[in-house]
């Protein structure tokens, strides 16, 4: 009985686990945005247009889901499209982490009142 | 008479150029609050969190709202809820987004 709740345990968490999918790394994904990210969004995820999306406090899957659109050619912005190309899933997940991290300004789900 | 008339047509133009009615924004968005307005609330298939609309810059919002509208940006949610919507009313939800982040 005991045997088969541990068994039943590690599979449920093994289950977690895959689900979650790699987690990306903030620092890591601070470092890249640095590089790519920051001419536009900034090191804030403020944005430098108002045409451009705030990225602080965004859901991290959410991003990584936008740039893998970008990437693949699902979501369209010349712009981008040229950005994303440049990015492989590490890179992604530790960029979106990075930005989902930011606290200053960062955007809320809507409230209703 | 001439002054009159400019002035009227001046007025027109900024009425059709008016900044979005947060108030009416907030009315017609309802429906939003349904998914956006619920923390960690899922996408299904693909698998993410529906994004944090609070305090998003007004021109970006309008920019994806449209996006959906004329079918460049894929998410039949999305789609349908965006496919009777004018311009003023996108101008008016995405006033109303922007500041609702407090």
């Amino acid at each position: 009985m005991r045997r088969l709740l541990l068994k039943s345990l590690l599979l449920l968490s093994l289950l977690a686990f895959s689900t979650i999918g790699f987690t990306g790394d903030a620092a890591l994904g601070k470092a890249k945005a640095e590089q790519v990210c920051v001419t536009c969004h900034g090191l804030d995820g403020m944005g430098i247009d108002a045409t451009y999306p705030k990225l602080a406090g965004q859901y991290a899957d959410y991003l990584e889901q936008a740039l893998s659109d970008y990437r693949s050619g699902a979501r369209k912005n010349a712009i981008m499209a040229g950005f994303a190309a440049t990015l492989t899933d590490e890179d992604i997940a530790n960029v979106s982490a990075y930005y989902s991290t930011l606290k200053e300004h960062r955007l809320t789900d809507l409230s209703k009142k | 008479m001439k002054t009159a008339i400019i002035l009227a047509l001046m007025t027109l133009s900024l009425q059709s150029n008016a900044a979005g009615d947060a108030t009416h924004g907030k009315k017609i968005a309802y429906t939003c609050t349904g998914c956006h307005g619920i923390p960690f609330y899922q996408n299904v298939n693909p698998q993410y969190h529906v994004p944090k609309l609070g305090g998003q810059n007004e021109a970006y919002i309008i920019a994806a709202l449209k996006a959906y509208r004329d079918g460049e940006r894929n998410h039949t949610t999305m789609q349908a809820q965006t496919s009777n919507l004018s311009d003023q009313d996108m101008a008016d939800m995405a006033a109303y987004f922007a500041t609702n982040n407090k």
